[in-house]
């Protein structure tokens, strides 16, 4: 009987949990941004030319509709040196008010309290945080309570790019959602050929695009654990998720980074573009690029399932918008921020059609703007769902980025010993903070 | 009053000049310690407080200098920086002195070879680190064409990162210095080699007796500028190892610079990171102080020796 | 005229290897050449890169040559992208003709003092001015910009060149090359009646022509190249220089290539042709055989 009301239970759990995602699909949760009450002047930081035209667009309407008389300083600073400049001038104390955060960088700025506790303000506002998926804003939320202190502004997933052209010639049915490691193995070594100088797949460069999507599929944490301080490269699944690559490397299905020209996850994507790979881990970033760019019939689908969790998992990351915990004035930079995270502000994001927008409900917008019927843009946000946040940051940042998959892919080192090197880098990079 | 004077000098033309030559200093002098001298002197007292940029500073005395004796990474990038200096600065004054020799000469096409010797400190650095990490790309690279060399993985292996920094910092320097050296060959007086050719002196004699030594000047002042720069060496580990590991694999291709500016701006441990720029600030200072020892016995100043 | 051709005709003959054989000759070329070629490379990957088409940039290995040459469509994609390119190429013109001219005074000053006045505390103040040079920047960056912000010169020319006309590197180089000029000549003009001002003027400057061109050439590209120092104090859309402009194509996710080359290549070209200019100065010790011994 028991056994039984356990199924039922069960049974009835998952009927809710499909109302819930049919809901969310036929009417996606709003967000709706409220009127400031008291105008004034904000500075604010973003790194992307394109995005600050963007933006920009977005601030008109704000200080048209919802705050006549407010003024933004919007400044626009290069990516490349944006954390340095960002950590010169808040040690200079002269922090914008509004700016953009990384996943992997916020820590620093929680840490030491620097940034505005957006939470009162989205209460006060009606918004729920949970129309955002967790991996989004998870690694935004700081204290006992577990307040939001960023925004997303927009997020990014990974699935298999793949070469139909080379599909079709070696006489292979295209991959779907629902297969394994195994599949994937097998269309590897039937994709490789080594006199054209052809390998199978690339997937293992870098963080977000590479083999810790790999990880994440068996249910570990890659890197490091959520807490900021446990290692977890010497975990069970990290070691299979590792092997399994590593194995596709040594059976001459994978190229080395060497073979690659770099370790960048740029690099694995242009030797994909260039016909010299046949799948290769990307970002939904790569789209654009991707469209313009390859010469082939191509398509994308979600990364292999692991063949014991049966699970699928993206790294997923998200931009945010944070204000400064010292600025003047805190309600005029909530108001903007939550004007621009809401549907309103999102739909410029949407409808530029570069990266894709935080707000649920202009997910559909940003898959239409790149007018194509070719390629299945719904796969990446199909892979939101079950989707691995960032836990890495600034401190460890290279040793999962590069060293690790450098001592494994390019010099041949054993799984064993690298992520054995990797957690001695991680320790000590968490002792000396 | 008048012993006050005598500081300037004993005979009212001694003081005359001393007062001008304090007057013509005045502006560069007061503006590099205004600019320069005040921030060095702010950055050396953040060497004794720990300071992340936001909280309070805490003082912690020596903390941040002993940390510096214990921190393998500190003596790691020491290594590193020596073995630059080592491989760099004798190779890139010999090349230079080389260049701007043979430059100097009426040569068909000079004009053109030093334009083109001049370009690295104009080309863009992006464009740079594209082309250098493509000649030392394992099996693909330019450096395949000598036998061996092709198949070893120059920018990942730790033992072999620091000789392609050493190329680029070479290449990017070889020209700046070309040009102070082709200065200074217009000082060697002309009458010195026509007397030596007088004299039945090969060119070869006249290079070692007469260029060399009133050359010296010169190369006192771009070896002490060598030294100098090869310390602050970060743009090229920056180039070469951003693309693979920052800092190259273990911290192989960390200099004191990379380190100093890591600590500071990607850690935000900005005592630690003054302290570390004092440390390289002391050894650059010991190499410059010896050097400046050492010039008299070998620098040769035309209106001393008048 | 005809002291010119003479002149010309010394120089040759003082040339140190002037009657080197063929062989050595040879030899000297095909060091150069070779020298040359990887001097010369980046700046043509530079180039070509710049006349890339979108669809070219992605191509591994490294393609060394378009296909489909399309410089113009590559600039009218850099200005379209970056309206304001123009602007911070005139913002780079302001502030190194600034810091150069500023720091020829200040320095041409002060080298002077330093090789031939005695005054008491010259060796300290020598000392730490050259102690400045071996100061890593980085290590002030952060004082810098606070001194900046305090002196309330945040975004604005006066950031990037106030502090941009002192120099402990100029002071250095000129005072090497002034001490190397025989001091009876500037004892003469001194017994003359000339003040310093006008024995620097007159004598010692114009003895110094190779040095000026290679402090000009040195301290012009720097100025010209300066990035970070910018980037910390003045990044304003009226006060942003070249560099900066050309940082700002590069996104978080995309770095289109051809786009920074052809910035790269049009911020570039004015300081070749500055060097072309210049670089005769470096050789040009024909005018002064008269002064010197």
């Amino acid at each position: 009987m028991r056994i039984k009301s356990l199924v039922l239970a069960s049974a009835f759990a998952m009927a809710l949990g499909t109302v819930g995602i049919a809901a969310a699909q036929d009417t996606p949760p709003a967000i709706t941004p409220v009127a400031c009450e008291e105008p004034g002047e904000l500075t604010m930081w973003v790194w992307d030319e394109n995005w600050a035209t963007i933006i920009g667009e977005a601030i008109n309407e704000w200080t048209t509709d919802y705050c006549p008389g407010a003024t933004v300083d919007l400044q626009v600073q290069p990516w490349a040196n944006y954390w340095e400049l960002l950590r010169t001038n808040v040690a200079g104390g002269d922090m914008p008010d509004v700016f953009n955060m990384s996943q992997t960088n916020v820590g620093f700025y929680q840490e030491n309290e620097a940034l505005l506790d957006l939470q009162p303000y989205l209460d006060a506002a009606g918004i729920d945080t949970a129309v955002w998926g967790s991996g989004m804003i998870d690694p935004y939320r700081s204290g006992e309570e577990g307040d939001l202190y960023a925004l997303p502004v927009n997020w990014d997933t990974i699935a298999v790019y793949y070469n139909k052209d080379l599909f079709d010639a070696a006489g292979l049915e295209y991959p779907t959602a629902e297969w394994t490691w195994d599949d994937f193995a097998a269309d590897a070594e039937a994709l490789t050929d080594a006199d054209a100088g052809v390998y199978g797949a690339a997937v293992y460069s870098e963080y977000q695009a590479g083999w810790p999507n790999w990880v994440a599929a068996t249910g570990v944490e890659p890197v490091i654990a959520s807490d900021h301080t446990t290692c977890t490269l010497t975990d069970e699944g990290s070691l299979e998720g590792l092997n399994f690559l590593k194995g596709l490397l040594d059976a001459g299905y994978m190229p080395t980074i060497s073979d690659l020209g770099g370790s960048s996850a740029d690099d694995a994507f242009n030797a994909w573009l260039a016909g010299r790979v046949a799948m290769v881990a990307g970002g939904s970033w790569k789209l654009p690029t991707a469209l313009e760019s390859a010469d082939f019939n191509w398509e994308v689908v979600q990364l292999p399932r692991n063949p014991e969790t049966g699970r699928s998992r993206s790294i997923v990351h998200s931009v945010g918008y944070v204000g400064a915990a010292s600025t003047d004035t805190p309600d005029l930079a909530a108001n903007l921020i939550i004007f621009l995270g809401s549907d309103a502000g999102q739909r410029y994001f949407a409808e530029a059609g570069g990266v894709a927008p935080a707000a649920p409900s202009q997910q559909q917008t940003w898959i239409d703007a790149f007018g194509t019927d070719e390629v299945n843009i719904q796969t990446f946000v199909d892979a939101l769902q079950d989707s691995q946040g960032v836990t890495v940051f600034d401190e460890v940042w290279n040793i999962g980025n590069t060293e690790l998959p450098v001592n494994i892919f390019d010099l041949g080192m054993s799984v064993e010993e690298a992520t054995a090197l990797g957690c001695e880098a991680v320790d000590t990079a968490v002792a000396g903070m | 009053m008048s012993t006050l004077l005598n500081i300037f000098g004993r005979t009212p033309r001694a003081r005359r000049k001393a007062f001008w030559g304090l007057a013509l200093i005045a502006p560069n002098t007061i503006g590099l310690l205004v600019f320069f001298g005040i921030p060095v002197l702010v950055a050396f007292g953040l060497s004794f407080f720990e300071w992340n940029g936001i909280r309070a500073p805490e003082f912690t005395g020596l903390d941040n200098f002993t940390r510096i004796f214990r921190d393998p990474l500190f003596g790691r990038a020491l290594a590193n920086t020596l073995t630059l200096a080592l491989l760099v600065v004798p190779l890139n004054m010999a090349l230079a002195l080389g260049a701007a020799v043979l430059l100097n000469q009426r040569l068909p096409l000079r004009n053109l070879f030093r334009t083109i010797y001049f370009l690295p400190v104009v080309t863009s650095t992006v464009a740079a680190s594209v082309v250098w990490i493509w000649i030392f790309q394992p099996r693909l690279g330019l450096i395949g064409i000598v036998p061996g060399l092709g198949t070893l993985q120059w920018l990942t292996r730790p033992e072999l990162v620091l000789i392609p920094i050493a190329a680029v910092t070479i290449w990017q320097r070889v020209g700046f210095d070309m040009i102070l050296f082709l200065a200074g060959l217009q000082n060697v007086p002309r009458a010195l080699h026509e007397a030596a050719v007088i004299d039945g002196a090969n060119s070869r004699q006249r290079f070692f007796n007469i260029t060399l030594p009133m050359l010296s000047p010169t190369t006192f002042l771009i070896l002490t500028l060598n030294f100098i720069s090869v310390f602050q060496i970060f743009d090229q580990v920056y180039i070469m190892t951003q693309r693979t590991t920052p800092g190259g694999v273990s911290g192989s291709a960390t200099t004191l610079t990379f380190l100093l500016y890591q600590t500071g701006f990607t850690r935000s441990e900005f005592g630690y990171a003054s302290a570390i720029a004092l440390a390289l600030f002391v050894i650059v200072l010991s190499i410059t102080v010896i050097q400046l020892r050492l010039q008299r016995r070998w620098v040769f100043y035309e209106s001393e020796a008048g | 005229m005809a002291a010119q051709a003479i002149n010309a005709k010394e120089q040759d003959s003082a040339a140190p290897f002037d009657h080197i054989s063929i062989g050595i000759k040879v030899v000297s070329y095909a060091i150069l050449i070779v020298g040359a070629f990887f001097m010369i490379l980046p700046f043509l990957w530079m180039a070509s890169t710049a006349c890339k088409p979108n669809a070219e940039l992605a191509v591994s290995p490294i393609r060394f040559f378009p296909e489909n040459p399309s410089c113009l469509e590559v600039a009218g994609q850099l200005y379209e992208q970056s309206p304001n390119f123009n602007r911070y190429l005139l913002n780079s013109f302001i502030v190194t003709v600034a810091r150069t001219v500023g720091q020829l005074i200040t320095c041409s000053l002060a080298a002077y003092g330093f090789a031939r006045y005695k005054f008491p505390g010259r060796s300290a103040l020598f000392a730490i001015s050259l102690g400045l040079l071996i100061v890593p920047f980085q290590a002030i960056l952060i004082p810098e910009f606070i001194l900046i912000k305090s002196l309330g010169l945040r975004n604005t020319f006066g950031a990037i060149i106030i502090p941009g006309v002192f120099s402990a590197f100029a002071l250095f180089l000129l005072r090497q090359a002034f001490m190397q000029i025989p001091i009876e000549l500037e004892e003469a003009a001194e017994i003359d009646g000339a003040n310093p001002l006008q024995i620097l003027w007159r004598i010692t400057l114009p003895l110094s022509i190779p040095a000026i061109a290679a402090f000009a050439v040195i301290t012009i590209q720097a100025a010209w190249n300066d990035f970070l120092f910018p980037l910390v104090v003045a990044n304003t859309t009226d006060t942003r220089v070249v560099t900066i402009g050309i940082a700002l194509l590069q996104g978080q996710r995309d770095t289109p290539y051809n786009l920074i080359m052809m910035g790269s290549l049009i911020a570039t070209l004015p300081m070749l042709a500055l060097f072309v200019m210049l670089q005769r100065y470096f050789i040009e010790g024909v005018a002064q055989s008269g002064l010197r011994r």
